[in-house]
């Protein structure tokens, strides 16, 4: 019995740092339609921050998560000034948003890689943090990974709620169905847009912090993430907070029953086997409207 | 207006000499300076998924022996001290990139020697070349029976063979009377290769795999194997596994608390960061290692000066063979010189001195260095087998994952 709940929890968990994953991109591509393909890349930086926090610094990594945050957040605002504020502004449809900023997202992969060879070379890095096995109900859990599925499920619902009940969230909405029409009403788009496409920075700067503590850093670490992070919210439908949380949950769930009874080979055939069935069930995704 | 427009043409005309006059004298200097030097090319990953394995083991040895050597008044050719000058590139752990500069560096650039890429299937992929042009190529992180079957005359394999390390794995569990093992194995040329070897090992030791499962490389969660496989308790675990997975794998074991007698994961643990990460779990964990710096006063020297030029600890494995195969390339360079088939000859007949001992080769193996089993204790990767190589006594059980 004992070992059920600890296979349902352990995908449960893992599905809970999938989510983490994908919240960034949620935002960015999910409400903004910004395909940002170096969404991995800045989670990365987010890892390479906390990391000399803690090796450098002394801080610990859930300290300098919020600066962390902070500093991705002022970076995502230069990024989308430099980078994207031309295409959304110029595009006659999101369709030509994304696949536009697809291209831009390409480039600034290979430039935010590069620079963190540049700056910290290639070796594997990583620090020992909250590793300590914890007892929860007779079921035992790195303290890390908690940690990580605290901030999935916080997050998701602080995120979900904001989105829904407060003005600023509806106004997000808005501007995602149409952008004309939001700024008909008075929504200040040139004002939003770069604030979420930074709060989508913030984000993947928030998982990468939090990653950085259960595995260990490179600098090409960010393209695998991506891919969960496409699947995930792919899975989930664009855009719903909802959505990313229990899609995430879901894969996690799904790949540690595949495991158990098939085997762990099989992990890649078995994720991309339930997005390929969602989409044919509900091409638009799980969660979507 | 015309004045200055006419000034421009002058000032212009002048750069343009100028930068004529630089070139041509660039030219000749080179050529002069080319008799003096030993160019010495190569392709390794500094960027991509190779990078990190490239970096910690390989690359860094390369340039502190350029060097140290031209420091110490240049290699010796036969007597005659010549300065060595390193040719590298990024290979973006690309197959493709590497081949073809390779083919750039001993076709068009006709380098004196060459130095290897980083992993068995860069290695694999650019023996044919070596071949082709007639460079001997020491390999420090190329293993596998597949690439020596190819009887490639240039190519000479520093690292011990698979079954080399599976066997002394196997004697040292035989010696301790482990009678069962458990197995997960990376899906992966390298997974499946230690794989078979270690099976005929323990076959050969009457010792029992009472599980066996493999997985795909860039997996993030093991739990549910770990879980699977502690409900079996077995007396071992064996691990072959790649970086990133040898540090989930541990890290997940202690999670759930699985305390096998014998734990031991493969590539990876012989890395700094691996002590590092893991903390107080790495203590008692085996795995793929070679060397440490108390093995012998030149292992310490050759560790003292990586850490004083690299402000990082070089690996307990494939950095010190990348060394020794630096060390056979001078040895041999001193005797026999720059013709590469006469070098050929020296390095396949002769015997080196390096940082971890005589090597001989036979058919382009490493037949010197024995089978390895090493061991995390107390921040000290320790050789705890063979016996008579050992550093320390192992610890056996393994302590509890703290």
């Amino acid at each position: 019995m004992i070992f059920w709940f600890e296979l349902v929890a352990g995908g449960l968990i893992t599905g809970g740092i999938y989510a983490v994953v994908a919240m960034g991109l949620n935002l960015q591509y999910g409400l903004m339609r910004i395909m940002n393909i170096s969404h991995g890349e800045f989670l990365m930086l987010g890892a390479y921050f906390t990391w000399l926090a803690h090796t450098v610094l002394g801080l610990s990594p859930l300290v300098a998560l919020p600066f962390v945050m902070a500093g991705l957040f002022a970076l995502g605002l230069g990024v989308y000034w430099v980078c994207f504020r031309r295409i959304t502004r110029t595009a006659p449809s999101v369709e030509v948003i994304e696949a536009r900023s697809l291209l831009v997202g390409f480039g600034l992969m290979f430039l935010v890689q590069n620079a963190a060879y540049l700056a910290w070379g290639a070796d594997l890095r990583g620090y020992s943090y909250l590793a300590e096995p914890l007892q929860v109900a007779g079921l035992r859990f790195s303290a890390n990974r908690l940690v990580v599925f605290a901030f999935a499920l916080a997050a998701s619902l602080a995120l979900l709620a904001a989105l829904r009940w407060t003005l600023l969230g509806k106004a997000v909405r808005a501007m995602m169905q149409s952008p004309t029409g939001a700024q008909l009403l008075g929504i200040d788009t040139r004002l939003l847009h770069p604030v979420v496409f930074g709060a989508g920075l913030a984000l993947a700067g928030a998982a990468g912090a939090l990653l950085s503590m259960v595995y260990e850093i490179s600098p090409s670490m960010g393209e695998p993430y991506t891919v969960t992070a496409l699947i995930v919210i792919t899975l989930g439908g664009l855009g719903s907070a909802t959505g990313c949380l229990l899609g995430g949950l879901l894969l996690g769930l799904i790949e540690a029953f595949g495991m158990h009874y098939t085997s762990p080979s099989l992990k890649m055939l078995l994720s991309y086997g339930v997005l390929i069935a969602v989409l044919l069930a509900r091409p638009k995704g799980l969660f979507a409207r | 207006m015309a004045r200055t427009s006419m000034a421009r043409r002058q000032a212009v005309r002048g750069l343009l000499a100028a930068g004529i006059t630089l070139l041509s004298v660039g030219s000749w200097l080179p050529a002069d300076a080319q008799a003096q030097t030993v160019k010495i090319g190569y392709a390794i990953s500094r960027t991509g998924p190779f990078a990190a394995g490239a970096q910690i083991s390989q690359e860094p040895n390369y340039i502190l022996w350029a060097e140290q050597v031209n420091a110490a008044g240049g290699l010796n050719v036969k007597g005659k001290r010549m300065k060595v000058e390193l040719v590298g590139y990024d290979d973006r752990s690309e197959v493709e990139t590497a081949v073809r500069t390779y083919e750039k560096l001993m076709g068009s650039d006709k380098v004196d020697l060459i130095l290897p890429p980083w992993g068995t299937g860069m290695n694999f992929a650019v023996m044919p070349l070596m071949q082709k042009y007639g460079y001997p190529m020491l390999a420090p992180t190329a293993t596998g029976r597949k690439l020596l079957s190819m009887k490639n005359p240039y190519f000479f394999a520093l690292l011990q063979q698979p079954d080399l390390m599976m066997i002394a794995l196997a004697e040292f569990m035989k010696a301790r009377r482990v009678e069962t093992a458990a197995v997960v194995h990376v899906d992966e040329l390298f997974g499946l290769e230690q794989m078979s070897a270690l099976e005929a090992a323990l076959k050969e030791k009457g010792i029992r795999i009472v599980e066996k499962k493999s997985y795909p490389i860039g997996v993030k969660d093991l739990q549910p194997v770990l879980n699977d496989i502690k409900s079996k308790n077995p007396d071992a675990f064996i691990a072959l596994s790649y970086p990133p997975d040898t540090f989930l794998i541990t890290g997940q074991s202690r999670e759930v608390g699985f305390n096998p007698k014998l734990f031991y994961a493969s590539v990876g643990t012989a890395f700094p960061v691996y002590r590092d990460k893991m903390g107080p779990a790495a203590e008692g964990v085996m795995g793929l290692g070679s060397w440490n710096p108390k093995m012998s006063p030149a292992a310490k020297a050759y560790f003292d000066a990586h850490v004083a030029r690299w402000k990082k600890e070089p690996d307990r494995w494939a950095s010190a063979h990348a060394w020794a195969g630096l060390q056979i390339l001078q040895q041999a360079v001193e005797k026999a010189g720059l013709d590469r088939k006469a070098l050929r000859d020296t390095i396949a007949s002769g015997e080196f001195n390096t940082v971890i001992g005589k090597i001989r080769f036979r058919n382009g193996e490493n037949v010197s260095t024995p089978g390895v089993v090493s061991q995390w204790q107390g921040g000290e990767f320790e050789i705890v087998w063979p016996p008579d190589r050992a550093t320390s006594p192992a610890l056996h059980p393994k302590p509890r994952f703290r």
